[in-house]
This record gives structure tokens, sequence and C-alpha cells, in this order.
């Protein structure tokens, strides 16, 4: 049975396209690794190292000055860098949800595309981290977060959000880190065995581990790659639902909700989606891989960002509707401060951006059209970010007691430390694409069989 | 490179091919068999008769080690170690521990997942696997299968192993030597020992020595070094280069009133109790007669100090006669001056506070020598 028997209509694209084979992957693979990759590469590289270089200046600025150079003051005292930090987690969710949930619901197009996701997630996470850590007022005891024995004979506080968050944090970013690498272990192991530079094979030798293919090693992989996804799903869904609680459990009014946690959970894995399509949209035709991602790739990432702006509405709309029903008047108040108040436009930059603007997705052709697809996803990076500063910002200046209600202005070193961020997550995602293999070949080789198995068939009937 | 035979290799087309030279080759009576592949091909536990993975049930125990020992974890530091009451919440209030239960439940049974794959039942990293020597490594790693009829202790009939293979379909035929296992002679452990011995001493010394001649780092001074004036600091404002100013002379403090009384006894003649009667008045006095007296005068006044013999001092019995007959400044007196042994609390203990000790020494007094009047 092959889609040649099928009318065109019906046909589903297969996953690869043209003429490849299991060896040309593995050299498609390591384009950028094994030789010298285009100008752009370097320019690219200058530019996102120097932001990143001034994102660090500023933040060494602010330790050294002190973080009376934010913006934030009271009552708005989570300003930029909070805002910054569920932003980030958000788009570190991509790599878990692609690699992991697609991976257990079988889903084989998941497979060209899950290595630069989990890059993705484990880049994202390093920018996230950074945020916490210098946020806290004495930016040298932030391991005070981590119980461990000490002289002061005090342990954390254990019902703390803010301890759940640390632990879901870490947790997170060290299984994404050894998820990721241990996908890496046979493509390093194929790198190992193919390349010409005598120093990488001595690199790639030690960090494939002597890797050889073992038919019982391979048992045992799947074993474990199996394990991994679905305990990887539980932790996916588990960390933004507990940075959700940093705000949930608090008393401020549009924060204390019950809501929080999967509406959270819903949008972390929107704005993920969305900068992953924001980085294939680029890489594909950069590094030429669309022979293994396909319109038909980018159109399914694009049907997910569609189908999660629908939910992003529907929690937007509960949310709303939440506050409405709960008669209070604070937090009605809040609400109507969203998108009636002085900064009306923070919300409905949100809603348009996260909800109205996906709508363009519904259209096939628009799926499969790079510019579409890139002004989309753009603004849904930046409306999820308008979010976080609606739900942080707009919160916190319209507390209780108006006597206690303040403004917010960013300073230029907030700005700075958000720009030098993007700076340092690009700088890190071109560090991999020159350095390692951007797909994760013995995953997509399975999959070349098939469809040329195929096609074989087809030809002879 | 020793004579011995590790096996004999032969490369595969792709998958398919490999799935059906290993019944032939075993039908030809070779059956220690390995697969080598660049990616996972399914069927091949049961070509092979390869055993089940028992990954899963390591996870489990693990993962379920981890979750009680979290559980545990925060139970002893919360109610145990550490009891610190928040939000009004109970101590062992354990719905607030599950998240980080859940976290360390999965953050160690997925390393188990990995590090038991790879460590445990793959032995990996391992460098001195023959196959990585193979001039067939780059071929199966990449888009070729391989199959290698392993020797058992070195016997292995080389061409009749490589006929089977070859009648299978395989090409590229390839004898794997068995590796020569160098033993590490005594010198090379010797020296190993005595430079590693070496680079711990220089390092630890180095430490010492630099933390010794290098002053400690100390980043981001501005919670230490603030534009602020310590007690008794010099400053150049005031004139007699004082930072901190003694105040005027006949200044008196709010609260601290000083006795123009000579003696207790004309103390007790002019001095009045001005504070009013509350049970507010009667519970400070309590409180800071515990404080601050009952360590001599006992909790009752009795005069029995709690302290051993070698305290020499006989403190006055508060419930002796001339104690209940004494006026209230008199006690007020004694309680600001000091008398005999006994310093003076009126630096320590504001007025009010004072009046209020005497109040309470009157309702003690009282307490100890009660008559039917009172229970009436």
């Amino acid at each position: 049975m092959t889609d040649a028997t099928l009318p065109a209509a019906l046909r589903i694209a297969p996953l690869v396209e043209g003429d490849v084979s299991l060896g040309g992957l593995d050299d498609t693979v390591r384009t950028w690794s094994e030789k010298t990759p285009p100008r752009s590469w370097y320019i690219a590289i200058t530019i996102t190292s120097l932001v990143a270089l001034g994102g660090f200046a500023a933040i060494g600025y602010m330790l050294y000055t002190g973080i009376g150079v934010l913006g934030n003051n009271l009552p708005v005292v989570w300003g930029f860098l909070i805002i910054n930090f569920v932003f980030w987690v958000g788009i570190g969710h991509a790599g878990t949800l692609i690699s992991v949930i697609l991976y257990l619901f079988r889903q084989r197009w998941r497979n060209a595309i899950s290595r630069i996701a989990e890059a993705t997630t484990v880049f994202a996470f390093m920018c996230a981290m950074i945020f916490p850590a210098i946020h806290v007022g004495r930016p040298w005891l932030p391991y005070w977060l981590i119980p461990y024995p000490n002289q002061r004979g005090m342990w954390v506080n254990f019902r703390s959000p803010l301890i759940w968050d640390v632990f879901a944090v870490l947790t997170y970013f060290s299984v994404s880190l050894m998820f990721w690498y241990l996908g890496l272990i046979p493509d390093l192991a194929t790198l190992r065995s193919t390349t010409k530079s005598r120093f990488k094979r001595v690199v790639f030798r030690l960090l494939s581990l002597g890797w050889v293919g073992n038919a019982w090693h391979w048992l045992q992989y799947e074993k474990a790659y199996l394990l991994l996804a679905g305990l990887t799903t539980v932790l996916a869904l588990s960390v933004h639902s507990i940075v959700s609680m940093d705000f949930a459990s608090s008393m401020v009014p549009g924060w204390h909700m019950t809501i929080f946690p999967p509406y959270f959970v819903v949008g972390a894995a929107f704005s993920g989606f969305a900068g992953v399509v924001l980085v294939f949209a680029f890489v594909r035709t950069a590094m030429h891989l669309e022979e293994y991602v396909t319109p038909r790739h980018m159109d399914l990432l694009n049907r997910m960002v569609l189908f999660l702006s629908c939910v992003m509405a529907y929690a937007y709309l509960m949310e709303g509707f939440t506050a409405w029903y709960s008669a209070d008047p604070y937090v009605k108040y809040v609400f109507a401060t969203y998108v009636f108040g002085g900064q009306w436009w923070a919300g409905w930059l949100t809603i348009t951006l996260n909800c109205i603007l996906p709508q363009l997705l519904w259209f096939p052709r628009l799926r499969r059209s790079v510019p579409i697809m890139v002004i989309v996803s753009a603004g849904v990076t930046l409306g999820m970010w308008m979010e976080r500063y609606t739900i942080i910002v707009l919160s916190l200046k319209r507390d209780y007691l108006p006597s206690s209600w303040g403004g917010y202005l960013p300073t230029p070193v907030d700005w700075a430390i958000l720009i030098g961020s993007v700076g340092f997550f690009l700088t890190m995602l071109l560090l991999f694409l020159r350095k390692l293999p951007v797909i994760a070949a013995w995953e997509v080789k399975p999959d070349i069989v098939y469809y040329q198995k195929q096609r074989t068939e087809a030809g002879h009937v | 490179m020793s004579d011995r035979v590790f096996g004999v290799l032969g490369l595969y087309r792709d998958a398919d091919a490999l799935l059906a030279a290993i019944p032939e080759v075993k039908a030809s009576g070779f059956t220690r068999l390995e697969a080598f592949t660049p990616y996972p091909v399914h069927g091949m536990d049961e070509a092979l008769d390869l055993p089940k993975s028992m990954l899963g049930v390591l996870v489990f125990l693990m993962g379920a080690l981890a979750c009680v020992s979290a559980f545990t974890f925060e139970w002893w530091t919360s109610t145990v170690s550490y009891p610190l009451r928040t939000a009004g919440k109970a101590m062992n209030g354990w719905p607030g521990w599950v998240l980080v239960m859940v976290e360390a439940t999965i953050l160690v049974s997925t390393f188990t997942a990995a590090f038991g794959m790879l460590f445990v039942f793959n032995k990996l990293p391992f460098f001195g696997n023959p196959m990585l020597e193979t001039d067939a490594l780059p071929a199966f790693t990449r888009d070729r299968f391989a199959l290698v009829v392993m020797s058992g202790r070195g016997r292995l009939d080389v061409e009749a192993a490589k006929a089977a293979l070859r009648a299978a379909g395989g090409d590229a035929l390839e004898v794997i030597p068995e590796p020569e296992r160098v033993r590490a002679s005594a010198g090379w452990w010797m020296r190993t020992v005595v430079g590693l011995v070496t680079v711990c001493f220089l390092a630890g010394y180095g430490m010492d020595w630099a933390t010794r001649t290098y002053p400690t780092v100390r980043p981001m001074v501005n919670m230490e070094v603030q534009p602020r004036l310590d007690p008794e600091a010099p400053d150049a404002f005031f004139a007699n280069g004082r930072g901190m100013q003694r105040p005027p002379d006949g200044a008196v403090a709010r609260g601290y009133l000083p006795i123009l009384a000579a003696t207790p006894e004309d103390a007790g003649k002019e001095l009045v109790d001005p504070l009013p009667v509350t049970a507010a008045v009667l519970a400070r006095g309590r409180h800071m007669f515990d404080l601050h007296c009952a360590v001599c005068h006992d909790r009752l006044g009795t005069g029995k100090p709690w302290l051993d013999s070698t305290y020499q001092a006989q403190p006055v019995d508060l419930q002796s006669a001339p104690m209940r007959d004494a006026a209230d400044g008199f006690l007020y007196w004694v309680i600001s001056q000091g008398i005999r042994t006994m310093p003076g609390y009126a630096a320590d203990i504001s007025q009010d506070d004072r009046w209020a000790i005497v109040r309470y020494i009157r309702a003690l007094q009282r307490s100890q020598n009660a008559t039917a009047e009172d229970v009436k």
C-alpha cells in the first residue's frame, strides 16, 4: 500500500524530499562542522557575540553599582528580569515538547527537528537561569537556595514556591542537557569515524564514549530513550506549572488564580513552537536542510502554533471570565487595566499577536510561506513577552491599596540585559550549528530507508 | 598484535539484508553473533536472541528511592532540624513538599535511565573495543550494517566463518584480531602514583601560598562599605573630631527621670506609684521581675537564689515583714540605685517598668500572705 495509489489530494508528502541517502544525511548533518561555513555565519556570530558581551557588561555594571540601576522598585518589584526569566523558560519548552511528547505520540516528523529543538531548550534555559541569579538582592549568595548542611544550622523553606522553582528549573536544565547529549552520542560516533581533523577525532572519540552501534547497546539505548521521554513529559509539564505558582500562590490581584499552571504551560509550549519555527525558517535554507526539513515539517509546526494560539485565546477568555465571576472588585479592576488602563497597549498587543495574528495559519499556503511564518512566529515571540509584561508589571502596579499604586519604567540597563540575553542565545545556537550534528541522523535514517523502500515499490507498481 | 582472533566481520547493504543473513549464518553453526548498525534496527532482539532490558526495573527502584528520600529529607528539615512555622501552617504540612518530591524523583530516575544504560548495561565508556579499530567502522556507523561472528576464547575457524558470512550476502570481510592486553608494569604504577601525589601537594601548597600572599578578592563590597557613621568612629564634622557627640550636660532621657531622694526612706515618703491599676501593668511587672529579679530573689520573691552556693550574696526575702511594710517609693529607690551588693537597675530598666515591678512585688506579697478577707 503506497500513497501512489491515492488521488493527489489525499497523498501525504513524504518526510524526506529529493535524492537522499543515509550517507548523504551524514554529510548534510556535518556541513558546517567539516567545511567552512558561509561568510554570513561569521558576520552573524560577530554581531550576536558583541550583543551578548554588551548584555554581560550591563549585568556587570548592575552587579557593581547595585540593583538600583534597574527600573524595578516598589510596588513593581519584579521587572524585566523576571519577565525575561519566564519568557526564556517558556521558549525552553519547545525542545522537550517536540522531542519527547511528539516522540510518545509516534510523530515521525519530529525526528528531523528534534536536535535543534533540544539545543534551543538548553540555550534558552542557560539564558533563563541568569535572571533569577542576578535578581536576588545579594548576588553573591544565590547558593543559599540549595538545601545543603551549613554552619548557620538553617534549611530552606520547602513550602515556598520559590524553592519549588529552584528544584524545577535546575532539574529541567540538567535533564534537558543530559537528554540532548544522550541523543548526540550515536551521531558523534559517526563523526568520530569519518572526520578528517585529528583534533576533532580525539574530542569526538571521548564524547561518543566508544559507541559502536552494537545491537544490544541500541536495545538498551531505545529503552532508556523511551523511559526518558515518559519521565521528561511529566517534568516539562511540571516546570512551567511551578513557575506559575510563584505568581499564583501570592495574593496579588491578577495572579491569585487556579488557572495559572495550565495557562502558563500552554503559553510556554506556544512560545516554544514559535521559537522553533523562527529558528528553522532561517536554518533550513542557510544549512541546506530542505531535503530533510520539508515544507510538510514547517506546515505541521505551524499547525501546532495555530492550535496552541487557539488554546491561548481560550485561556485569556477564561482568565477574564474568572476575574468577572469572582466578583472581586480588585481582580476585576486589575483586569480592566490590562486592556483599558494607562498601558492598554500591552494587553491589546498580547491579544493581537498571540490570538489574532496566528489565525493566518488556517490557510495551507500561508503555513508554507516562509515570510508569513517568520512574521507570525516573531509576532508570537514578542506577544508572549508582552503577555508576561502585562501579567507582572500591570498587576503589581495596581495593588489593593490605591496609596501603594505606582509605575514602572525600564532603564537602559534593563533593555541591555534583555537584548544581551537574545545575543547570548543566538551565539550559542550559531556555535552549535557550526560544531555539532544539527539533525539527529540516527533517528532520521530509518525514515529515509522507509521512503526509499516506498519509492521502489511505487516504481514497480 | 596477537594472532588470536576477536571475530570475523561482514558488511551488509541494508537492515533487511542483515536480518536475513543472521539465521543463515546461524544455520552454518556459528551462534556467537553480534550486529553493529548505524541506527536501531527493530527485530534485532529476536534475531539475535537478545535478553530483555532490565533498565526499567532499575529506574523504578531508584525513582522510588528518590521519592522516599526527598519526603524524608523535607520532613526532617522542616520538623526536626529546623522547625520554622510559616504562614500559620503545620510543621509537617506535606502537601507543600509534593512538588519537590516530584522533581527529585524525575531527576534521579532520568539520570538513572541515562547513566544506567550507558555505564551499567552498555559498559561505556570503553575505548579498548576492537570494533573501534576495524576498517569497517566508518561504514557501519554511517550506512552499512555489520555482522560479526565472535570467537569463543580466541578459537574460531576463520575461513569457515568468512564463507558463512559471504554465503549470507556479506562483503568487505575482515578478520578482527584480539587486541594485545598489556599489563601495566610496576614502574608505570610507581610513576603514576608519585606523579599524582606530587600534583596534589603542589596544588595544595600553591593554593595555600596564594591565599596567604594575596588578599581575598571581595567583589561588590557596597553592602559592607557604606556612607555611614559607625559608633565611636571619628568624623571631621564636629570640632572635637568625634562622630558620636555626647548629650549636653543635664539632658534627661525620656522614661529615665533621675531620683532626687538621697535615701530609700526619703524616697518612701516622697515618691508615689504613677501607674494606673490595670492587668497589663501587672503582666508587664511580672515579665520584668522574672527577667531581672527572679534569678536572685526567686519567682515568689522569697530570696532563695537559683544560683549555687559559690554565689555568696544573700538576697533580701521580699516576703519578710520589713519589706511588706516598706513604702512603694522605698522599693523603687532600691531597684533604681541598688543597695549593699545589689546593683542599681536605673540604666537597664525604664522608669515605668521599675514601677511595674514594684506593683508586682506587692501582688506577690499579698498572694503569699493572703487572709480570709482576700478570698471573700
